[in-house]
C-alpha cells in the first residue's frame, strides 16, 4: 500500500504541479502589478470607483443598521460588507421548504439572488405524523402521513440505508433526492422536503416527503374490470410524455419506466415517481453507463444485449410496454429473465436485421444470438414490427399501432423522442384525450389500507454491480428448451451460447 | 429547474457567522482558506477535475454557515465534500484514496503550507523545503478506519446541514460561453479565458463566499471583466454585462472583491503561519489543525468553545473537551474493530 502511495504521488509530479501553481501565481501577481501600473488603469480605477459608489449605496440601502463593529482594514475587500445584516425591510424570505421557488414567482429582477433558493438544515421527521403504510418496495418504504403544522397529507419515502455498507450514503439515494429537487413540472412528482430522525447525532433516517397522490397505475391496473377506454390512454399517455419530454430536455434519464412507479390523483393527474434509478446523462451520452437499469419487462433490446452507452431511447421503449400494458391492463412483455425477455421482445417486434438495426451485432451479448443471415431473412415486409402489433393489438387504431410499433423499434435510434411523440397524430384522431377532471375515480389503496408487498421480478438492484462480461447466457436453464419451442412454432431464431 | 442558479446565502445566514460565532473573525477567514487551499490540493492528487474540486469548495463554504468550524477537523470536513462531490460526479473515489491524499497533504513531507521565502521581511528565514520522508505518510489500518469513519460522519452531517442539496452551478463554462459571444478584437482568446479562469478559481479560496452571494452569470461575467482590464482588452462600448443579466451594482462589488482576494491569501498565509510556528514544536507551516486554533483561542484568553452561538463567554469546558476527544477514540476503536 505504501509502495503504491509513494509511486503515487512521492514522485515530483505533484510537487511540480503545486511548485508550478505558486510560481504561475506569482507570476500573475506580478503582472497584475505591472498592468496596474499602466495608464488604462485610470478608466479603470473611475469605473470601479462608480461601481463601489453604487454597490455603498446599495448596500446603504439593504442594511438599516450601521454594522461597523466589524473593523475592516485597508486590505479588506468593500464586498465583504454586502448584505450582513438581516435586511428588516425585506419580505420575510420563504419558509425554508421552498428550496425552489416556482419559477413564476420572479419578475422582480430585485429578488434575482432567490431564484436559485436557499440552503439550510434538514427539519425533523416528527413534523408529521404517520397516517398508514403505503409500500415497501423492493428499496424503500412509503407511508401516508400529515405534517402537524399545516394538516397537509404527504408521502413519505424512506431512503434505505446499510449501515454496514462503508461507502457512506447511497449514491442513488443522492441522485433521487438532488434530481427531485431540480425538477419542476406537473407531470413530475413534487419533492417538498428531505426530513431526518430526531437523533441528529447520527443520520441515519432520512425520509423524502412527496406530495401524495392517491393511486399508482398498476394498482389501478390490477383493479379494473374493464381497461382504460382510448380517450383515457391517449391523456395518460401524453401526461406521461410530457414529463418524459421535460426529463430528457434536461438531460435526466429515468431509467425505471414502469405502471407502479406512475402515480395518479382523484382529478385524473399522471405524475413520474421514482428516481432511484435516474440520473444526469449528458448527450452523447458518456461510454459506461450501468447495464442494471429498468425493470426486466420494461427494459429496452439494446440493454438487454449489453449496450454500455445508451440514451433516452430506453426510456421511450419503456414508454412503449407501459402503452401496451394501458391497452390490456396487462405488462407487455413478461419474461422470465434476460434471455426469455429478449425472446419475447422479438417474438412481438420481429428479428432485428442489418438493415432495420445496423450494428446490433456488436453488441456484447449478439454474439450469443443465432439469428437468420440478413440475406435469407423472411422478414424483409417494410415493417414486420406494425403488423405483428397490429395482430397483438386487433382494437388499436391505424395511428396508435404506428405510434406502438414506433416505440417499440428495436434499433434505439427509430423510436420517436418524447417530444416528437407528443406530436404524433395519435392523439389528434377521434377519439381525443379524456379531460383530466373527467377521469373516473378509483378506491384509493394508499389512502386507506396497507398494501401487500408485491414484486416485479427482476427489478433492478440498487448499488448491484454489473456481472463480469454480461450475461451469462450459459448459465440459464431452459434457454435451449426455450428456444427450440420457439424454432418448432416458426420463430425463426434461436439463442445459443458461442 | 434552475440550472444555472445556486441556492444563495440569506443576510442572516452571513450576519450570523460574523456575529455570533465564538472564533473570531479572522481566525474564522483563516480556516476557510487554508482549508479550500487543502480540499483544492486534494482534488489535484486525486485528479479530479477542477468542476469536481470546486463543487466542493463550495459545497464546504455552504455547510460552515450552517454549522460551527470547530464542529470537526478541518481536513475530516474537507475531505468529506470532495469525497461526497466525487461520488455524486462521474469521477468516484475510494475512501481509501482519500485517506491516503489527506494523509499525505498533512505529513510534514508535503508542501502545502510551506512557509514561503517572500512572506513579509520581519519573519524568520523559511526552512529548507521538506523532504520526502515516505514513513511520514505510511498510513497504518487503524489510522485509516477511524479517518473513513470520520469522514463518513462529516458527509453526512454536510448533508444534513444541506438539506441534502447538493446542487452546485459552476460559472466556468458559462464564462467561457460568455467570452465567445464578446469579441475582444486585440486579445487571444486563450490568455482571456485563462485569466477569466484564474480569477474565478482563487474565488473559490476566498472567505468572501462569492459563490455563495452572487449567481453563476454574476460571476461569470466579473471574472472576465477582471481579467479583460489585466491583459488590456478592449471591451465592448456598451454596458455589455447587462446582455448576460448582470447590473453595474453587482458587477462592481465582484470586480473588486475578486481583485482582493490575492492580497487576502498572502494576509492569511501569515496568519496561519504564526498559529502554526507558536503551537508546534519543531516544525513550522502545514495545514492549520483544530489544536491550533484552540492554541490560539487560549493565547488571547478566549474560550475554546466548539463555536457555537454564543459560547465565547463560557470558561474552558474541559470535561466537554475531554468527551469530545473520548468519542474520537471511541471511533477510532469501533472503526478499527469492525
Ligand atoms: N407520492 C406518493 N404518493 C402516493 N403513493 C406513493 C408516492 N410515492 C410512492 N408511492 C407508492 O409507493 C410505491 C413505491 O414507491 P417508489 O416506487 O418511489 O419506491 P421504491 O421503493 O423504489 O419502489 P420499487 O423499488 O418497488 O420500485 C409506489 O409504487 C406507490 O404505490
Ligand atoms: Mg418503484
Amino acid at each position: 500500500m505504501t509502495g503504491k502511495g509513494k509511486s503515487r504521488w512521492a514522485d515530483s509530479a505533484e510537487d511540480a504541479a503545486l511548485e508550478a501553481q505558486v510560481k504561475k501565481e506569482k507570476e500573475e501577481k506580478k503582472r497584475i502589478k505591472a498592468e496596474k501600473a499602466r495608464k488604462a488603469e485610470t478608466e479603470k480605477k473611475r469605473r470601479e470607483a462608480e461601481a463601489a459608489a453604487a454597490a455603498a449605496q446599495r448596500q446603504h440601502q439593504q442594511q438599516q443598521t450601521g454594522d461597523d463593529d466589524d473593523d475592516d482594514d485597508a486590505n479588506g475587500p468593500p464586498a465583504k460588507r454586502r448584505r450582513l445584516s438581516p435586511d428588516r425591510d425585506a419580505p420575510p424570505p420563504p419558509p425554508p421548504l421552498q428550496a425552489t421557488p416556482t419559477a413564476s414567482s420572479n419578475d422582480n429582477s430585485k429578488l434575482l439572488r432567490f431564484e436559485g433558493g436557499r440552503f439550510g438544515k434538514c427539519r425533523s421527521v416528527e413534523n408529521y405524523d404517520k397516517l398508514n403504510d403505503i409500500e415497501e418496495g423492493a428499496y424503500g418504504w412509503v407511508a401516508r402521513a400529515r405534517e402537524i403544522e399545516t394538516g397537509k397529507v404527504v408521502a413519505l419515502k424512506r431512503l434505505k440505508i446499510d449501515p454496514k455498507d462503508r461507502s457512506g450514503l447511497p449514491v442513488t439515494g443522492l441522485r433521487e433526492i438532488q434530481i427531485l429537487k431540480d425538477c419542476s413540472h406537473r407531470n413530475i412528482v413534487k419533492l417538498k422536503e428531505v426530513v431526518v430522525g430526531d437523533d441528529t447525532s447520527k443520520i441515519d433516517n432520512i425520509f423524502i416527503v412527496l406530495e401524495f397522490l392517491e393511486h399508482d397505475l398498476k394498482s389501478i391496473l390490477e383493479d379494473m374490470p374493464e381497461p382504460f377506454l382510448a380517450s383515457e390512454v391517449k391523456t395518460l399517455l401524453l401526461q406521461l410524455c410530457s414529463g418524459i419530454a421535460y426529463l430528457h430536455l434536461h438531460y435526466i434519464l429515468h431509467r425505471d419506466l414502469k405502471t407502479s412507479n406512475l402515480l395518479l390523483n382523484n382529478r385524473g393527474q399522471l405524475k413520474i415517481a421514482d428516481f432511484g434509478m435516474a440520473r444526469y446523462v449528458p448527450d452523447p451520452p458518456p461510454p459506461k453507463l450501468t447495464q442494471l437499469v429498468v425493470t426486466l419487462w420494461y427494459r429496452a433490446p439494446e440493454l438487454l444485449l449489453g449496450a454500455a452507452r445508451y440514451g433516452p431511447e430506453i426510456d421511450m421503449w419503456s414508454v412503449g410496454c407501459i402503452f401496451g400494458e394501458l391497452l390490456t391492463r396487462e405488462p407487455l412483455l413478461q419474461g422470465k429473465n434476460e434471455v426469455d425477455e429478449l425472446t419475447k421482445i422479438f417474438e412481438l417486434c420481429g428479428l432485428p436485421t442489418d438493415d432495420s438495426w445496423p450494428g446490433f451485432r456488436r453488441l456484447p451479448n449478439a454474439r450469443s444470438l443465432r439469428l437468420p443471415s440478413s440475406s435469407s431473412s423472411s422478414s424483409s415486409t417494410p415493417n414486420p414490427t406494425s403488423a405483428l402489433i397490429r395482430a397483438r393489438f386487433p382494437l388499436l387504431t391505424t395511428a396508435g399501432v404506428s405510434l406502438l410499433s414506433s416505440l417499440l423499434s428495436l434499433n434505439p435510434s427509430r423510436r420517436p423522442t418524447a417530444s416528437e411523440m407528443l406530436e404524433h397524430e395519435y392523439f389528434r384522431q377521434d377519439p381525443k384525450p379524456k379531460q383530466e377532471a373527467m377521469f373516473p375515480t378509483f378506491p384509493s389503496k394508499a389512502g386507506q389500507e396497507r398494501r401487500r408487498k408485491r414484486e416485479t421480478p427482476n427489478a433492478p438492484q440498487r448499488n448491484q454491480k454489473a456481472p463480469e462480461g454480461g450475461i451469462d447466457f450459459s448459465s440459464l436453464g431452459g434457454i435451449f428448451g426455450a428456444a427450440r419451442e420457439r424454432e418448432e412454432r416458426g420463430g425463426g431464431f434461436s439463442l445459443r451460447m458461442v | 429547474m434552475s440550472h444555472m442558479m445556486n441556492p444563495l446565502a440569506t443576510p442572516e445566514q452571513l450576519y450570523q457567522r460574523r456575529s455570533f460565532s465564538a472564533l473570531p473573525i479572522e481566525l474564522q477567514d483563516a480556516i476557510f482558506f487554508s482549508t479550500q487551499c487543502l480540499t483544492q490540493a486534494a482534488g489535484l492528487l486525486l485528479q479530479l477535475p477542477q468542476s469536481v474540486t470546486a463543487q466542493a469548495n463550495v459545497l464546504l463554504a455552504r455547510y460552515w454557515l450552517e454549522e460551527p468550524m470547530m464542529f470537526h477537523e478541518f481536513s475530516d470536513i474537507s475531505a468529506a465534500s470532495v469525497y461526497l462531490t466525487a461520488k455524486l460526479s462521474p469521477y468516484p473515489r475510494s475512501p481509501r484514496d482519500l485517506a491516503l491524499v489527506y494523509n499525505y497533504l498533512l505529513s510534514p513531507s508535503s508542501t502545502l503550507f510551506h512557509p514561503l521565502a517572500t512572506l513579509s521581511d520581519d519573519s524568520p528565514p523559511p526552512p529548507p523545503p521538506p523532504t520526502n520522508i515516505p514513513n511520514d505518510y505510511y498510513l497504518p489500518e487503524h489510522i485509516y478506519n477511524s479517518f473513513h469513519t470520520r469522514m463518513l460522519n462529516c458527509e453526512s452531517r454536510i448533508l444534513y446541514a444541506l438539506s441534502f442539496d447538493t446542487h452546485v452551478s459552476l460559472p466556468h463554462s458559462l464564462a467561457i460561453t460568455y467570452l465567445q459571444a464578446l469579441d475582444f478584437l486585440n486579445t487571444s482568446k486563450s490568455t482571456i479565458s485563462k485569466r477569466t479562469l484564474a480569477y474565478l478559481n482563487t474565488s473559490l479560496l476566498s472567505p468572501q463566499m462569492l459563490y455563495l452571494t452572487s449567481q453563476p452569470n454574476a460571476l461569470a461575467v466579473a471574472a472576465i471583466y477582471n481579467a479583460a482590464k489585466d491583459v488590456g482588452a478592449k471591451m465592448p462600448e456598451c454596458e455589455w454585462w447587462e446582455v448576460f443579466d448582470v447590473d453595474r451594482e453587482e458587477l462592481g462589488f465582484l470586480v473588486v472583491g475578486m481583485r482582493s482576494v490575492d492580497g487576502w491569501g498572502r494576509k492569511m498565509r501569515e496568519d496561519m503561519e504564526r498559529m502554526k510556528g507558536e503551537t508546534e514544536s519543531g516544525r513550522r507551516g502545514g495545514m492549520i489543525r483544530r489544536r491550533d486554533v484552540e492554541g490560539e483561542l487560549r493565547r488571547r484568553g478566549l474560550s475554546v468553545g466548539n463555536g457555537h452561538a454564543g459560547g465565547s463567554e463560557e470558561p474552558v469546558d474541559m470535561e466537554a473537551e475531554m468527551a469530545r476527544r473520548m468519542d474520537e477514540k471511541m471511533a477510532e476503536i469501533e472503526a478499527s474493530a469492525s
